[in-house]
């Protein structure tokens, strides 16, 4: 007993020094366990110097779209045929259920800089300005929401988890949101310092300025054409369209690319790795020394890859004679071959599809180039965006950089708000669209204002307008901007939505079963057949335009059956309701949040 | 031959039992002759008996068996010298001794027996089989366990598992061997060492895996030398996990590497040679005129015939002239495979099989192990050293792996209750995995994408086609990939000092780890050409080196004492106390930039491009915690144990860092009651346990309770270069506790027939509560992730059982010792409470048992009575073409409403989806059967899983084919099972390009007729060998020498395998290649299993 009581004792104390011993580390590593991160930064970090605001802003610039964004803009689009109709398009296919773009993230971001970024051991004047900075991308951040859904909920602070009030609020009046956006672009505008970038890829002053002409012009005419909705001041908004823009066009800042003439210089904004300085405002680089590129050939030659978008003939008919009259005065002009209606016209169409004497590079020798059927439905086939080397054709290997913002842009949005408002002059006519048919090598009819109403743009694009004024602006909007995102909603602030519904239409076949030249080089490049000849000519793609392939209509027809004008895929219908003005709210947004509402007619 | 030579013959003999754990404790003594523990120990008494001459009294003996069975080889040995015998094949032996001497009588696998000599000539010995493992010892948390003692639930396995074996690491090895430690392989690459899963589902929101420690240390496995292995212990409930505290939540897996033997040096060497091969590979269509037939048939379809294709994806152009010269070429073999058109480019008429390019033959890989153990009586040391090469099945740029070891341990006891001990280990493994340019993923998916049977792998000229440059091209000018190497040293220092007649223990250890991972990527352009003369380059914006320094630092010390005493002779107590600190320091370093000025740079001097970036990262963890351990029993009939500890972690935040996690056991003799009457030939031992225990999940990631601006690398160009940028952080909780794993577990260990039938099951129902999960659903307005909180409960159970078998009788007067050994284990896992109020069927639910998959029910095909019907009825699923045809798919429509659809995709409005299946792997299993006769040894294991349920991602190209998209292979094992008009009951619809492609496409959505059963049953080793006689090998000195030959993974059969054939491994039907990719890229698009079959030697001198 004694000799357990030992034990017991002896374990005691053992017990009682290992107790201590391990006490002891614990009071001494308490602090180990406050560990802080060291490969993140904090919010004090950020905030407390200029290089942390710079290195904030930076995030700002993916609400940009990029390259192939740009590019891609007009995969819906009125004057463009492509593989599939889009489903936005299809009847009864599009609904709230796969409605997207209600991605708040990039809001929250930037509110929450412009909550944080008030350290005042940083000068006013330079916080103002990286201020300014996420000022410009909230309002084009905001611009793109209400294009795409009208009214939407305004927020200028970050929300917390517990905010009940805001995060389920209804949405706020389109005016009130717009109003906000234009505080925002005057604030950006007076504030960024910064107004000249030779690399036209950071938001400069007269970034801000381009910006709020788009913008600016957007709404008022929106306003001024959707009177169903009564929304006031669209005068107000076309007017602070027109002084942003002349704000640009007084600097000085830019003009338009004339290097390497008018059969090249407009082309050129649209291929070259480097800044066109003189007229880019913004753009998307690409730089092969830092590895980025753009998919551009890939998405405009592949025949598996993109939309295949090609142009259809009813806006190709628009392109102006270099003489400057409507290439539709011209009697017999609708049953003209490709060779021949592409001639002597504004030097805009050349750079903007392969017409005779467009060649290619294939490994390093020039190589014939005819619109390629494995590409093109309709025969106009774009080059805007791509590449003559062939080496580009395949994967992101492209090394065009794409304008978000150019010149030319800003000088059709002071003369369309201009013509809108009713105060265009003959010197606004030269110093923009004049300039503009001047560089497409057009010669006449460059400084005074047109008088006469071209009937054909009239009654096929847009029977309302009477103003001849008017109607030659859109007509060089359009094809001065071709493919650079616009055109959808364009056509949904002129109201025009209709015209999505129009027919996808090519070249004129004069018969089938003929072999065709269509660039000139004295080789046959296509014939439309309706079935593969035994022995087929080398070279030449075979079209298969019969009524039907095994029993099934064939979507390539020609629109006479043996003869007439390509047509593309006008056997699946395309439909257009004034409801699709607007986008409905996803149906998960209104689940969370029913007060949201949905659009009309999308319930 | 001195004294303590013989005394450890002794040791040598216990200590081998005790290290021969349950699983295959029965194997072992069939074994035997082939375990280097027990090679040894025979060779020893064999040595030992020669000089065993000059004693007086000569007695005669027989050993049997309790069947009276005569047992040859046993050891008999005076107790207290060095004399000893073996028995002969008759059971007898002689021996001389003094008259009143002890002899020891001892077997593997049989109890051991002493007898007194007694002046007696003749003795009969009968050896009662051992107790089916009960006194086997275990490894548990920081200390070990008599097996009859265990009140948790514990598996074990040793290094027998691991023998004779081509393991490219040790998680290879222990695939199946215990029930609930679920290894996924996912691929075949060497270096695939998945994470170890112990009971199932963890935790589904900061998840969890098993803690894994090496000699008592947080380890990783895959870096060890499996033939170092002694132990794998499997600690799978709370109580017995539940002294690690917050990262034994679930399970913990020790493994304990072999220590010196006792006695004289001896140098063990072995060395194998496999032949590796991979265990499936696609069977495609090797005629290129029919893969291009089935090619425009599957891409017209597609466009409901309307379009013909104008190219064979990127690299081949096609028309319809093509096709028909094609034909021609196809039927007149004297036509070139390859000419040029009129534009001179080159034109192919080829009939690749792009496997055979891509792969080998078969490869090979080597193990060189040597191993240098010896001792005195104060000291010891054990030294080995391997070498491992694999080297890589591709035929070009060959996935070449290396991996070294080194271990010496020793032991010095310093007084005579002072020991000390050292590790030192040493690890090295080299890996080079070759990769594309091409486009993103792995070669798999460039393949599927690129590698037309139409086309070949090199022009005439000798250059690369383009359809090659993308796909095995690269690997063929060989000169892009991943060189991965990561190094590891590590050193454990430990003291172990004793006191009170070994009643109380002082352990202290403090370890050293330094981890270097580096890699280094090359991505250089390769060339190719379409036109003679001409040369292009595919991937010429991935022109770059990158290069990544990791630097993981690791500390480790403990300090725990343990007291054990008896009162009376009934009450037996054991109290552990301890003290443990862990710190972890993370340092990354990685740059990369463009613009190699040659090909074949290797260092990023030649990189001159512009493009660079820099990361760099760090992460620092710190745990510390005291625990204490108090074991109770009474006569070994009512067993108790408490655990606990109090656990801090620095991944929490302050107010946050300390839990405390008790556990308790309990176990019931029922066989020690004196009411227990059954006779042990019936029922031999009983055991019921049962425990309860409650551990935080530590598991989380460092500063998540931290608002952080992450800062990354820009993908645009602004101002001339990509920035860096940072953005706002993410919205952190408000609160973040520890989320919790409550396990219950009740078991039994009975054994049966006395003891030749074992069986441990347990039963176990673990709640994980507070998981990490979503917060409430908020508007989208919020802009932000919900920042997560505590909110969701899971609750997983299942069961796991073995059961084994052992048995001998005599063939030939020679015992034929057999053993059969059975494991299994299932669990189901359901969300108890999760923030998902509509139930949305895209995110967790409550009710939801994980791995359920949604789908429609197949009801057939469209026919020409019926067809009319289907453009209404399937306007939410695309055939990529807006027309429905005969064959193509009909769903039912469950909902009758007129139309297919997945409702609000609730549970309460799925449309027309139900639960079609789980892909959760359920009723997994392993049994083996192992023999030894006459020197000759056999074994072989199986191991699968009952069920799994898969439904193919859309880009699982080697079951989908060309459904997914039309340029893909064609596949052999399609051909005659597609719709045709003449052949309506195909299993295959329609013959349509693009409608496995993604989203709503035709087969696409999961439905039932596609859905795949994956269960399988592998061989996963099968073993046969020879233990030379040691009559022939004495004479050169050799205590032990065995051959064998050995197959690894020789035959898998699955159901799937009716529509798949062998396509892909079942095991490898996971997502794309991880290294690679992020396992987007198409199901099986993986390294493949392979299976091998090894010649080897062991050797001991």
């Amino acid at each position: 007993m004694i000799y357990l009581k030992k034990i017991i004792m002896t374990t005691k104390n053992i017990i009682v020094y290992l107790l201590i011993a391990c006490c002891l580390p614990f009071a001494a590593c308490k602090k180990v366990l406050d560990q802080a991160p060291r490969a993140t930064a904090t919010k004090d970090a950020v905030f407390s110097n200029e290089s942390g605001l710079a290195l904030y802003t930076n995030s700002f610039y993916t609400i940009i779209p990029d390259a192939a964004t740009i590019m891609r803009g007009d995969a819906m689009s009125d004057y463009a045929a492509r593989t599939d109709v889009p489903d936005f398009l299809r009847p009864n296919v599009y609904n709230a259920t796969q409605s997207s773009g209600w991605n708040w993230a990039p809001l929250r971001n930037i509110n929450y800089f412009l909550v944080n970024n008030n350290n005042p051991a940083i000068s006013d004047q330079v916080r103002n300005n990286y201020n300014g900075i996420a000022r410009f991308f909230r309002a084009y951040w905001y611009f793109q929401m209400v294009q795409r859904f009208g009214d939407v909920p305004w927020y200028s602070t970050p929300l917390a988890v517990d905010d009940s009030t805001l995060l389920y609020k209804p949405r706020d009046p389109r005016t009130l949101v717009m109003d906000s956006v234009l505080a925002d672009l005057n604030y950006a505008c007076a504030n960024i310092t910064v107004t000249d970038d030779q690399s036209r890829s950071m938001i400069t002053k007269w970034v801000a300025y381009a910006m709020k002409s788009r913008i600016c012009l957007f709404e008022g005419t929106f306003r001024k054409y959707h009177t169903e909705l009564n929304l006031p001041n669209a005068t107000d908004w076309l007017n602070e369209a027109a002084d942003a823009a002349q704000q640009v066009m007084a600097s000085g800042k830019f003009s338009l690319n004339q290097v390497g003439g008018n059969g090249k210089s407009y082309r050129q904004l649209f291929i070259s790795t480097a800044p066109v300085t003189s007229e880019d405002i913004l753009i998307d680089v690409t730089d092969p020394n830092q590895a980025v590129f753009s998919d551009a050939n890939w998405y405009w030659t592949s025949a598996t890859y993109g939309n295949r978008l090609s142009l259809d003939r009813t806006f190709v008919n628009t392109y102006l004679n270099t003489d400057g009259t409507p290439f539709t005065n011209i009697a017999g002009h609708d049953t003209m071959t490709f060779p021949v209606e592409t001639q002597n016209r504004d030097l805009r169409l050349q750079q903007t599809i392969r017409t005779p004497g467009y060649t290619r590079i294939n490994g390093g020798s020039v190589v014939p180039a005819p619109p390629a059927f494995s590409y093109t439905y309709t025969g106009y086939m774009p080059i805007k965006y791509s590449l003559d080397d062939q080496q580009y054709d395949q994967g992101t290997v492209s090394t065009n950089s794409v304008p978000v913002i150019r010149y030319a842009e800003v000088l059709l949005n002071y003369a369309e708000a201009k013509a809108e408002l009713g105060t265009i002059t003959d010197q606004d006519w030269a110093n923009t669209i004049g300039a503009l048919r001047a560089r497409g090598g057009i010669t006449s009819g460059l400084t005074t204002l047109p008088t006469v109403v071209d009937p054909y743009l009239q009654a096929n694009y847009f029977p309302d307008i009477s103003d001849p004024v008017i109607l030659e602006i859109r007509r060089d909007r359009s094809i001065e901007l071709v493919f650079e995102g616009f055109r959808f909603y364009d056509l949904v602030r002129w109201k025009r939505g209709q015209l999505l519904t129009q027919e996808w239409n090519g070249i004129y076949v004069p018969a089938i079963n003929t072999l065709m030249d269509l660039d000139k080089n004295g080789t046959p490049d296509v014939s439309f057949v309706e079935s593969t000849p035994s022995n087929p000519v080398k070279g030449v793609a075979y079209v298969n335009v019969a009524p039907t392939i095994g029993g099934k209509v064939n979507p390539q027809q020609l629109k006479h059956g043996t003869y007439g004008e390509l047509t593309w895929l006008n056997n699946s219908p395309r439909v257009w309701d004034d409801k699709m003005y607007f986008y409905p709210i996803p149906e998960s947004a209104l689940l969370k949040n029913p007060k949201l509402g949905q659009n009309p007619g999308w319930q | 031959m001195h004294l303590k030579d013989h005394l450890s013959i002794n040791i040598k003999n216990k200590r081998m039992r005790k290290n021969l754990p349950r699983w295959f404790y029965f194997s072992a003594t069939l074994l035997r002759k082939h375990a280097i523990h027990a090679l040894s120990t025979f060779a020893l008494i064999f040595v030992c008996t020669l000089s065993a001459k000059a004693q007086s009294h000569l007695i005669n003996g027989i050993v049997t068996d309790e069947g009276g069975r005569p047992l040859q080889g046993v050891s008999v040995q005076m107790k207290g010298s060095n004399v000893g015998t073996l028995t002969d094949g008759s059971g007898k032996f002689s021996l001389s001794v003094p008259r009143n001497a002890t002899l020891t009588v001892s077997f593997v696998g049989y109890q051991t027996h002493e007898v007194e000599v007694d002046g007696k000539n003749n003795i009969t010995v009968q050896l009662k089989v051992n107790a089916a493992g009960l006194n086997e010892v275990v490894v548990v948390g920081y200390g070990t366990q008599k097996k009859a003692n265990l009140t948790g639930a514990v598996s074990q396995v040793s290094s027998e598992v691991l023998e004779n074996r081509s393991l490219p690491n040790l998680t290879q090895g222990l695939e199946g061997v215990i029930p609930n430690l679920n290894i996924n392989m996912q691929d075949g690459k060497p270096i695939q060492s998945p994470s170890y899963n112990v009971r199932g589902t963890t935790s589904i929101g900061q998840g969890g895996n098993a803690l894994v420690l090496i000699d008592g240390v947080e380890g990783n496995p895959s870096l060890i030398n499996p033939n170092d292995v002694a132990s794998v212990t499997v600690l799978k409930d709370a109580s017995s996990a539940a002294i690690y505290g917050a990262r034994g939540a679930f399970g913990v897996v020790l493994i304990t590497t072999k220590s010196a033997k006792k006695g004289k040096t001896a140098v063990s060497y072995s060395s194998s040679y496999s032949l590796k091969k991979p265990t499936a590979i696609p069977d495609q269509v090797d005629n290129g005129y029919q893969y291009a037939k089935m090619f425009s048939e599957a891409y017209s379809a597609g466009s409901n015939y309307t379009q013909l294709p104008q190219n064979i994806n990127k690299t081949q152009k096609f028309s319809q002239a093509y096709l028909d010269a094609f034909k021609e070429h196809d039927a007149n073999p004297s036509l070139p495979k390859i000419d040029t058109n009129a534009n001179g480019e080159y034109v192919y008429y080829a009939n690749t099989d792009w496997y055979k390019l891509l792969y080998k033959d078969h490869n090979f890989a080597t193990d060189q192990n040597i191993s240098v153990s010896g001792s005195s009586d104060k000291a010891s040391f054990y030294v080995t050293g391997r070498f491992y090469n694999q080297e890589g099945i591709f035929r070009y740029n060959s996935d070449n792996y290396r991996m070294y070891n080194f271990r010496a341990k020793g032991s010095i006891d310093v007084t005579k209750w002072l020991e000390i001990n050292n590790n030192t280990s040493y690890s090295s493994v080299m890996y080079h995995n070759p990769l594309n340019v091409g486009e993103g993923g792995a070669i798999w998916r460039n393949m599927s994408d690129e590698a037309h049977t139409s086309a070949p792998l090199l022009n005439p000229d000798g250059t690369l086609t383009y359809s090659a440059a993308y796909t095995v091209g690269d690997f063929y000018y060989g000169k892009n990939g991943i060189d991965t190497s990561t190094n590891l040293i590590r050193n454990t220092t430990s003291f172990v000092a004793r006191f009170l007649n070994n009643k109380l223990r002082i352990n202290g250890d403090f370890t050293f780890q330094g981890t270097n991972n580096n890699r280094t990527q090359k991505r250089v352009p390769v060339p190719y050409s379409t036109k003679p003369g001409i040369i292009n380059y595919v991937g010429t914006n991935t022109n770059d080196l990158q290069e990544q320094y990791i630097k993981t630092s690791y500390l480790a010390a403990n300090l725990y004492g343990e007291y054990e005493t008896t009162f009376g002779s009934d009450h037996h107590f054991k109290a552990l106390l301890g003290y443990n600190f862990e710190q972890s320091v993370f340092k990354k370093i990685q740059e990369q930039r463009n613009g190699l000025i040659f090909p074949d740079a290797q260092d990023i001097s030649l990189a001159l491009g512009q493009s660079v970036t820099t990361n760099g990262g760090w992460e620092q963890w710190d745990i510390l915690g005291g625990f204490f351990r108090f074991n109770y029993d009474f006569k070994s009939r009512y067993l108790l144990e408490v655990n606990g500890r109090y656990d801090g972690s620095s991944k929490f935040p302050t107010n946050q860092q300390f839990g405390f996690f008790p556990s308790v056991s309990a176990g019931w003799r029922l066989s020690k009651e004196n009411f227990w009457h059954v006779s042990p030939k019936a029922i031999s031992d009983v055991k019921i346990r049962a425990s309860y225990g409650s551990l935080g999940n530590g598991n989380i990631n460092s500063y998540s309770f931290l608002e952080q601006l992450g800062i990354s690398q820009s993908g645009r160009v602004l101002n001339g270069q990509r920035p860096q940028v940072t953005s706002a952080p993410g919205v952190i909780p408000n609160g973040l506790t520890w989320e919790t794993s409550t396990t219950k577990d009740l078991g039994a260990d009975i054994s049966f027939l006395e003891n030749r039938l074992a069986f441990t099951g347990d039963l176990y129902n673990r709640k994980t509560t507070n998981m990490f999960t979503v917060g409430p659903t908020l508007p989208d307005v919020f802009g932000a992730a919900v920042p997560k909180g505590n909110y969701a409960d899971l609750k997983t159970t299942g069961w796991e059982m073995t059961l084994s078998w052992q048995d001998q009788f005599n063939a030939g007067s020679k015992p034929f010792n057999y053993g059969i050994t059975v494991n299994a284990a299932h669990y189901e896992a359901i969300i108890t409470k999760y923030n998902n109020p509509n139930k949305n069927l895209s995110d967790y639910y409550v009710g939801e048992k994980l791995g359920e998959i949604w789908g429609y029910k197949t009801e057939g095909f469209w026919t020409a009575d019926d067809v009319d019907q289907a453009a209404a009825m399937n306007k939410n699923i695309s055939n990529n073409s807006s027309v429905w045809l005969p064959g193509d798919i009909k769903y039912a429509d469950l909902n009758k409403d007129g139309v297919i659809s997945h409702g609000n995709q609730t549970v309460n409005n799925p449309g027309d989806m139900v639960i079609i299946g789980n892909e959760t792997p359920r009723y997994t299993y392993g049994f083996g059967v192992n023999a030894d006769w006459n020197n000759f040894f056999f074994a072989a294991f199986f191991q699968g899983r009952g069920r799994t349920d898969w439904y193919p991602s859309p880009e699982a190209d080697a079951f989908w084919g060309q459904y997914n998209r039309p340029y893909n292979a064609a596949l052999k094992s399609q051909l005659g099972h597609i719709w045709t008009e003449d052949n309506p009951n195909a299993y295959w619809p329609r013959y349509r390009g693009y409608v496995a492609l993604s989203g709503d496409r035709e087969l696409s959505v999961p439905q039932t007729k596609y859905l795949q059963n994956a269960a399988y049953l592998r061989l996963k080793n099968i073993q046969f060998g020879y233990n030379l006689p040691q009559k022939l090998i004495s004479k050169i000195k050799m205590t032990n020498a065995s051959v064998y030959i050995s197959g690894e993974n020789l035959w898998v059969t699955s159901p799937m395998f009716k529509i798949t054939k062998h396509n892909f491994d079942p095991e490898s039907i996971d997502g794309s290649d991880r290294v690679l990719t992020n396992g987007t890229n198409g199901d099986a698009q993986n390294y493949p299993m392979l299976k091998s079959v090894t010649l080897g030697l062991n050797i001991t001198f």
